[in-house]
């Protein structure tokens, strides 16, 4: 009896403690949070603050494995609001006015023939000089001819980038998505785990 | 019973503390044996960048499988780019995740955008902090795994003393961080 007893009061403890952590560290709210802003041209200036945003992946296509010069050179790190995360991790679907930044960075100083290099904790890739930005913009009056979504480069160069970009056409951006991941509101989702699978330490 | 229910209320009492911040609602937290309390929140904090040692280049086994996004809050990356060195209580965490496998040698894919490694699930947390006191002989950071599988996690880990080594020999200039690796501490841009 005494030690069931016991067995329940520590397990009483453990999920106590375990209850209490999850509110030991609330996320303070994001004040940088902004939306697409576009001039009378109908460009879109430069977002600001999206390395504050939620990251959620890094797809790397190196330049030594893309005959020498990958359509995206060569890490591309993404970022999303929170709120236009929390919706989608709720409703699957992004909403009205999501921006989706995806910056690229250059590898650090390849060393090998695939542009890898051998470091302490391992043979593999590192972040080099930032190298460019492409966005996604979710209006769906707007860009009604490519399934709701625009998208913009610019430039895939290092800082400082383009200070505004007009939509870039079908053929250079939305074709590609629409082709591939039109089911999955035009974004590849696959190569987003927390788009995939939650975020379950929230 | 009066003995259980008074240990009742004290291990209750202890789970209430071990879980409360040191200063305010940031930092980390330890358990009353000197365990770090899983960080919770850390992908809202700014991603840094984003190494990755694929199994393929590495025998099959990395040591760090595979990407490896590094995320710190954001007053603690504005210290650093200030002062050349992060605050007392700056916690900097490791979210590994595994590459998708491709039919290439190396383990890469061929995708859309070209041929490259692409993020699949979460694979684990390596978390660091910095505490003059209570790591002083590690130059001053304790180093934590919750573990280099899916989630969960681990709920809490011990100080690890498999990682301070390799930090010291390599990066103790630039207080045991490999700055070189993240453009946002190699440079001052926000």
């Amino acid at each position: 009896m005494r030690k069931i007893l016991l067995v329940v009061i520590l397990g009483l403890g453990v999920a106590a403690a375990s209850s209490l952590s999850r509110y030991s560290n609330p996320v303070a709210a994001d004040s940088s949070q902004t939306t697409a802003v576009f001039d009378s041209d109908g460009k879109m200036k430069l977002p600001v603050g999206y390395r504050r945003w939620v990251f959620i992946g890094a797809p790397l296509t190196p330049n030594a494995l893309n005959n020498g010069k990958a359509n995206f050179p060569e890490y591309h790190h993404v970022y999303v609001e929170q709120k236009n995360l929390d919706a989608y991790l709720k409703t699957g679907a992004f909403p009205e006015g999501t921006v989706i930044v995806k910056e690229l960075t250059r590898v650090l100083n390849p060393a090998f023939p695939d542009g890898s290099r051998s470091e302490p904790s391992g043979r593999g890739y590192f972040n080099g000089e930032y190298n460019g930005m492409d966005v996604t913009v979710k209006d769906s009056k707007r860009f009604a001819a490519t399934n709701g979504w625009g998208f913009f480069n610019f430039g895939h160069h290092p800082l400082p980038y383009a200070e505004s970009a007009k939509e870039a056409s079908a053929a250079e951006c939305a074709g590609c998505h629409m082709s591939f991941v039109a089911k999955t509101d035009m974004t590849w989702v696959q190569f987003y785990p927390i788009l995939r699978d939650g975020d379950k330490t929230k | 019973m009066a003995y259980l229910v008074r240990s009742a209320i004290v291990i209750l009492l202890i789970a209430a503390t071990v879980v409360s911040p040191q200063s305010g609602d940031k930092g980390p937290v330890f358990t009353n044996d000197g365990s770090l309390v899983l960080p919770s929140g850390f992908r809202s904090w700014v991603f840094i960048g984003g190494p990755i040692t694929p199994n393929g280049l590495n025998d099959g086994g990395a040591p760090f499988p595979e990407f490896h996004s590094v995320y710190i809050e954001r007053e603690n990356l504005r210290y650093y780019q200030k002062n050349g060195k992060f605050p007392e209580g700056t916690v900097l965490v490791k979210e590994l995740s595994l590459a998708q496998v491709g039919k290439h040698p190396d383990g890469s894919l061929d995708s859309a955008s070209g041929r490259g490694y692409f993020p699949s699930t979460l694979n684990g947390l390596d978390v660091m902090v910095k505490d003059s006191k209570r790591y002083s002989k590690t130059n001053d950071w304790g180093f934590f795994t919750f573990g280099h599988h899916a989630e969960p996690y681990e709920p809490a880990a011990k100080e690890s003393s498999q990682c301070a080594y390799c930090h010291i020999a390599n990066v103790a200039n630039t207080d045991m961080v490999w700055v070189r690796y993240y453009p946002l501490l190699k440079s001052k841009i926000d």
